[in-house]
């Protein structure tokens, strides 16, 4: 007797394409919101997993310790690898080789022709040895460079700005005041050296006139720790030497950019109140156009609380088919997408997260953008609801 | 939108470098470290400087110095940390430096001043226990310590220290 009678489910359904056009036009407005909630959640996830998956944990760093956490400004001297290789007993090695990469990391002007623009580009020097620290790299095709040849990563075209195209297998491009023949692409599974060019080592001093390094990545075996690296470090303070584990060091990095991923979050904040405001006025333009369907409702015995529950119902169809179709174009369009950033590039990611974020957004959209309107439309009084035109 | 956030982030890595994470709080001697340290001063103790002059490799040595010469003198989980001449003052309060213990003052004088401090195992190992939980220790506080001189070729002096007395 005193169960709530709820309007039928299909009459909410029906009244979405009674009227088709403001249907349409909310669901595109509600998609558009939830499609620029994806787009920046999946920046922030991008940056966070390019850093995250970027650290190897039985990998250390040894650079200098007036470049901060900058690599770019670091120089140590090149007898560091062999003294680490010399010194160290927790190296791992592999066939006879010490697992000790020497590294040089620059930024310079790039250019894919000789009257082309020039673009900021990172590039680092590399030794046989990198790819054994480095394992996240696998070579997309190609061959590891030879004299005069480079490796670039997936996201290359995506720091420099240019054309794939530009950077394909047997293409020159120019840096330091020579050229360079591509031959090789590799991938990072999404860790920032995927946006970096790679030259051999010795080459790349010659052409630079350094006879130095900017840092070395040393393997651990097992049962060495980072400490015995950094033990080393202190006690050869002639070198100026620090040690930091390169999950560290990344870890530091997401430190570091944690006010833009606060500043992403804020925006979702933002855009998520700016949709729940287009919601609301949608619905209030669509709740008062009503009034009269509504007060009829109610004059054949319908409970106030029945038809609220029935236009938050059209509400959330309406902002869920709009999430499922924001999350669609999202993972087409907008996940992989690259996006530059200081310290390469990295890819946008619509993962598991997003996606609920999204639709999270979208709910709430239909809930908290409904209530309000549909409150106010029950406070008519039935009479002249009934007379409203 | 994007654009506006890596724009961001490309003025968020020109920010300045922050106040250092704040070094674990050193607690009292832990049971393994009492064996190190030592009830009275040891006698004849040189300054980092003068031991660095004079000491030569496997000398027995008595330093004195104050812990830092760096803004983390210590090494994680490990019994090892560096010291300073004591003659050397570390940067004043109101200097507003964080890290008053890394000398960044005097930053020129600090090769020939500093030397690290490692206590060692019966089998000459560097205790793997850090040493402000294995001796309480906490930067700039001044120490006497006893051991044998390693000398590199660099001239850098490494002491493996076998007791500690801890002055203030």
């Amino acid at each position: 007797m005193f169960r709530l009678r709820l309007l039928p489910w299909e009459y909410g359904i029906r009244n979405l394409f009674r009227r088709p056009a403001r249907s349409a036009l909310t669901l595109a407005a509600l998609s558009t919101v939830v499609l620029l909630v994806l787009v920046v959640v999946a920046f922030i996830r991008g940056l966070e997993s390019s850093l995250a998956v970027s650290g190897d944990e039985r990998v250390v760093l040894v650079y200098s310790i007036g470049a901060a956490a900058d690599m770019e400004n670091s120089a140590i001297p090149a007898r560091t690898a062999g003294l680490l290789a010399a010194s160290l007993d927790g190296i791992e090695q592999r066939f006879g080789t010490s697992y000790v990469a020497p590294e040089l990391y620059i930024g310079t002007k790039v250019q894919t022709a000789a009257d082309a623009p020039g673009m900021f580009g990172i590039v680092r020097g590399v030794t046989p040895a990198t790819p054994l620290l480095r394992r996240q790299v696998q070579l997309l095709a190609g061959k590891w460079p030879g004299a005069g040849e480079i490796l670039v990563g997936r996201l290359t075209a995506a720091k420099l700005g240019c054309d794939a195209e530009l950077l394909q297998i047997g293409k020159t491009i120019r840096f330091d005041g020579r050229e360079w023949r591509i031959s090789g692409q590799f991938t990072a599974g999404g860790a920032a050296f995927e946006s970096e060019i790679w030259a051999p080592l010795a080459e790349l001093q010659t052409i630079l006139k350094r006879q130095d390094l900017s840092l070395v990545a040393v393997g651990l075996s097992a049962g060495a720790a980072p400490a015995d690296v950094e033990l080393f470090c202190k006690e050869r303070y002639d070198l100026e030497l620090q040690a930091v584990a390169e999950t560290a060091y990344y870890a530091a990095l997401q430190k570091h950019y944690q006010p833009v991923r606060m500043l992403g979050w804020v925006v979702v904040l933002l855009v998520a109140g700016a949709g729940v405001f287009a919601g609301l006025n949608t619905m209030y333009g669509a709740v008062v156009g009503r009034v009269r369907e509504l007060s009829t409702l109610q004059a054949v015995g319908f409970r106030r609380r029945a038809i609220v529950i029935s236009l938050i119902q059209e509400a959330t169809l309406l902002s869920m088919t709009a999430s499922l179709n924001a999350a669609v174009v999202a993972l087409a369009l907008v996940n992989g997408t690259a996006v530059r950033f200081t310290m390469g590039a990295f890819a946008l990611r619509v993962d598991g997260l997003a996606v609920l974020v999204g639709c999270g957004v979208g709910l709430l959209l239909g809930l908290i953008g409904a209530i309000p309107p549909a409150v106010k439309a029950m406070r008519y009084p039935v009479v002249e609801g009934l007379k409203a035109i | 939108m994007l654009t506006v956030l890596a724009t961001v982030i490309g003025f968020g890595s020109l920010a300045g470098c922050g106040t250092p994470a704040a070094p674990p709080a050193s607690a009292g001697p832990s049971a393994e470290g009492q064996a190190f340290l030592l009830a009275t001063e040891p006698a004849a103790a040189k300054g980092v400087k003068e031991a660095r002059a004079s000491a030569k490799d496997a000398d027995e040595v008595t330093l004195v110095g104050r812990i830092g010469g760096d803004a983390k003198p210590w090494i994680e989980g490990q019994a090892a940390f560096l010291v300073v001449d004591s003659a050397l003052k570390p940067c004043g309060a109101d200097e507003g430096c964080p890290t008053p213990w890394d000398y960044c003052c005097d930053a020129d004088q600090l090769p020939n001043n500093k030397a690290i401090v490692k206590f060692v195992d019966g089998s000459g190992k560097t205790v793997a226990t850090d040493a402000r939980q294995l001796l309480g220790l906490k930067e700039l506080q001044t120490v006497v310590v006893h051991g044998r001189a390693q000398r590199d070729e660099a001239g850098n002096l490494t002491v493996l220290a076998d007791g500690v007395f801890v002055r203030n």
